[in-house]
C-alpha cells in the first residue's frame, strides 16, 4: 500500500535529479571526447567514436586547456587565494563574532548593527569605490588584490556570533575563576566547542571564493595572475566555437567543488539551513 | 535578520556592557574587545563604509579612472532617466531585469517548493536527492554559463534534442530576443538547491499534530497542502522571495559569461534581451569609463531594492492582517 503511493514520488525525484545531474554528465562526456566526436546529429552522454561508437576517451582537451590556455596557472592561482584567503578571513571573523558576543565595551552593540546595516548595501554598489581602494592601496591586478579586500565577511561574523553567543557560559565562567585570559577561553573553550560552525563558514567561503567571478574579473588584468572563473570565462570567449576546450575547463572549476560537497555533504546542507550561503 | 532559521538561534542575549563585572576581568575588556575587532573593523570602514559614501559622492561626479571627478550635481540622475540619447538602454536594462525577475523568482520558488515536498515525502534515498538536487548550486556561474551556452546550443545542444522528443522544434534559445529570458529564469530554476534546503527546514518545523488532526478532519492531500503546509511555510516564502528579489534583480556574472561568449564583445545579447541592469552598470564603469554614471546606477537600484522590500514586507502584513 505504502509503496504504491511512494512510487510516483520516486518517479519524480529520479526526473528531477536527472535535470539537475546531466548537465554535468554531458560537461564530463564532451570533455573527453575527441573534436571530431562532439559534434554529432544524436548527442551521446559517453565519449564515443562517431563512426565506430567504440568507446574513444582523450585527455587532449585537458592537457590543451592546461598547458596553452592558462588553466595550469589559474588552478595554481585559484589555490593559492583560497590557501591564504579562507583560514585569514576565518580568523578575523571569528575573532570578531567572539567579541561581539562575549568581550563587553562601550559602543560594542551599536557598532553591531552598524556593520549589519552595512551588509544591506548591495555589493555591487560598493564594486566601483572598492576597486578605487584597491588601486589606491597598490593591490590592482595582483592576488593580494583578491585576498585583502575580501578578509572579512560580515555575514559570517553575524553567523558565528549567534553560535558563540548560544554556547553555555559556565565553561568560561570556570576557566576565568582558574586564571584563564581572554585568548585562553578562546583558543581552548570556544574555538573547540565552535567547530561545527566554524567548519560551515570554513566551506561556503571556500565555495563562494574558489566560484567568485565579478572581483578577479574587475581586478585582475594579467592572465598569469587569473583564478579559474575568469581564466574559464576568457577560454569560453576565445574557443566560443569548440565546446569540447569548454567543457573542459568548466570541469576543472567545478570538479573540485563538487568533491567537496561530496566530503562534507552533510555539514554544507545543515549549514545552508542556517545561513543561506551567501547571498 | 529575515533568516526564520536563525531566529530561535539568537534567543540567548549578550552580555550588556552595563552588567556587573564577571570575575577575572575589568576595565581590561574594553582594551581587549577593542582588538578583537580591530582588523575586521579596518575591513568595515575600508572596504564597505567607505566605499558606500563614496559611491554615493562619485554618483554626483562626472568621473573615469584617468581624471579626478568634478561634481556635476545630479545630472547623472536626470540623464540616466530621461535622456535616451546619452543613455539609450538604460530602460531597456530595468525591462529586462524586471521582466527576469517576474519570471525567474516565481519559477525558482515552485520548482524549490516542489522539490522540498518530494524529497519530505520519503525517507529512503532522501540524502541522495537532496544532495543530487543541490549540485548546481555550489557550480561557480562562469561554468554554469558556459554548460548552459553548450546545452542550449541550437544545433548539437542537449535542450533542442530533448524537446524534439516532444516534437517541439528546434529553438535558437540565446539567439531569440523572446527566449533569452525564458532561457535565463530556467539556469534560475535549475539552481534553486538552496531555496529547496530552506524549505526543507521549514517542512521540518510543521508540527506533526497538526497534521494528523487535518487528517483526522477528513482533510484530502491538497486541502492539507493549502490550509496546513502552505501557511505554514509563509515565513520561509516571505524570505525566500524577498532575497530572491533582491538577488535576481542584481544577476551579473551568468549573464556577462553566457553573452561574452557568444560575440567576443559584451552587448547583452540579441537585441539587448539580456542586458540585465547590472551588466549594464559593469558595461558603464569597466568599458564605457564612465563611473560617475555607474555610482548612479547603483543607487537608483539601491533606492528600487528598499521600495521592492518595503512593499512586500508592507503588502505581507497586510495579509497577514
Amino acid at each position: 500500500m505504502k509503496k504504491v503511493r511512494l512510487a510516483p514520488i520516486y518517479v519524480a525525484l529520479i526526473v528531477l535529479a536527472a535535470i539537475s545531474v546531466v548537465p554535468f554528465i554531458w560537461m564530463l562526456a564532451t570533455s573527453f571526447k575527441h573534436g571530431h566526436d562532439v559534434y554529432t546529429k544524436v548527442p551521446s552522454l559517453l565519449p564515443l567514436d562517431r563512426k565506430t561508437g567504440e568507446w574513444a576517451p582523450t585527455l587532449e582537451n585537458y592537457e590543451y586547456v592546461f598547458d596553452l590556455r592558462g588553466l595550469g596557472t589559474a588552478f595554481v592561482n585559484s589555490v593559492w587565494v583560497c590557501l591564504i584567503l579562507i583560514p585569514a578571513k576565518l580568523l578575523i571573523d571569528a575573532l570578531a563574532a567572539y567579541a561581539f558576543a562575549r568581550v563587553p565595551f562601550p559602543g560594542r552593540d551599536k557598532l553591531f548593527v552598524l556593520m549589519l546595516g552595512g551588509m544591506m548595501v548591495p555589493t555591487i554598489t560598493l564594486l566601483v569605490p572598492r576597486v578605487f581602494v584597491t588601486q589606491e592601496l597598490g593591490l590592482f591586478d595582483s592576488q593580494w588584490g583578491l585576498i585583502v579586500p575580501n578578509i572579512a565577511s560580515v555575514l559570517d561574523i553575524f553567523l558565528l556570533r549567534q553560535f558563540f553567543m548560544s554556547l553555555p557560559g559556565e565553561l568560561e565562567e570556570a576557566a576565568r575563576i582558574d586564571g584563564a585570559g581572554r585568548m585562553q577561553i578562546f583558543w581552548q573553550i570556544i574555538v573547540p566547542l565552535s567547530k561545527p560552525v566554524l567548519s560551515v563558514v570554513t566551506i561556503t567561503s571556500f565555495i563562494f571564493h574558489w566560484n567568485d567571478l565579478v572581483w578577479p574579473l574587475v581586478v585582475l588584468n594579467d592572465p598569469e595572475k587569473y583564478t579559474l572563473p575568469l581564466a574559464l570565462q576568457q577560454l569560453a570567449t576565445a574557443e566560443a566555437g569548440r565546446s569540447y576546450y569548454i567543457m573542459a575547463g568548466a570541469a576543472v572549476a567545478v570538479v573540485p567543488v563538487i568533491a567537496i560537497l561530496l566530503i562534507f555533504q552533510r555539514r554544507i546542507l545543515q549549514g545552508i539551513a542556517f545561513s543561506g550561503l551567501k547571498s | 535578520m529575515a533568516n526564520p532559521v536563525l531566529a530561535d538561534r539568537s534567543t540567548a542575549t549578550p552580555d550588556k556592557p552595563g552588567r556587573r563585572p564577571r570575575p577575572g576581568f575589568g576595565r581590561r575588556d574594553h582594551v581587549v574587545g577593542w582588538l578583537l575587532i580591530a582588523p575586521a573593523l579596518v575591513y568595515f570602514v575600508g572596504f564597505l563604509l567607505y566605499p558606500a559614501i563614496a559611491a554615493l559622492y562619485y554618483s554626483f561626479t562626472d568621473w573615469n579612472l584617468r581624471s579626478s571627478p568634478s561634481w556635476v550635481g545630479l545630472s547623472n540622475y536626470t540623464d540616466l532617466l530621461f535622456d535616451d540619447v546619452k543613455y539609450p538602454h538604460f530602460w531597456k536594462s530595468v525591462q529586462v531585469s524586471l521582466l527576469y525577475t517576474v519570471v525567474a523568482v516565481p519559477l525558482t520558488l515552485v520548482a524549490a517548493l516542489g522539490q522540498a515536498l518530494l524529497v519530505n515525502a520519503i525517507r529512503r534515498g532522501s540524502n541522495f536527492f537532496r544532495l543530487l538536487l543541490f549540485l548546481p548550486v555550489v557550480t561557480a556561474e562562469a561554468a554554469v554559463g558556459a554548460i548552459w551556452r553548450w546545452l542550449y546550443d541550437p544545433q548539437y545542444g542537449l535542450i533542442n534534442v530533448i524537446l524534439g522528443w516532444f516534437g517541439v522544434p528546434p529553438q535558437n534559445w540565446l539567439n531569440n530576443p523572446d527566449l533569452v529570458i525564458p532561457a535565463l529564469a530556467f539556469i534560475s530554476a535549475w539552481q534553486c538547491g538552496i531555496s529547496m534546503i530552506i524549505y526543507l527546514a521549514g517542512l521540518k518545523g510543521i508540527p506533526v499534530s497538526l497534521r494528523e488532526a487535518a487528517i483526522i478532519d477528513g482533510a484530502g492531500p491538497v486541502q492539507r497542502f493549502r490550509r496546513v503546509v502552505m501557511p505554514m511555510l509563509r515565513p520561509t516564502t516571505f524570505y525566500l522571495l524577498v532575497t530572491g528579489v533582491i538577488a535576481a534583480l542584481q544577476v551579473f556574472g551568468l549573464v556577462y559569461v553566457i553573452f561574452s561568449a557568444a560575440n567576443k564583445s559584451v552587448t547583452g545579447g540579441p537585441e539587448q534581451a539580456g542586458l540585465t541592469y547590472v551588466l549594464h552598470l559593469y558595461l558603464f564603469a569597466f568599458r564605457y569609463d564612465a563611473m560617475g554614471a555607474a555610482c548612479a546606477m547603483s543607487f537608483i537600484l539601491l533606492v528600487f531594492i528598499m521600495i521592492i522590500t518595503a512593499l512586500q514586507f508592507k503588502f505581507v502584513k497586510q495579509e497577514a492582517a
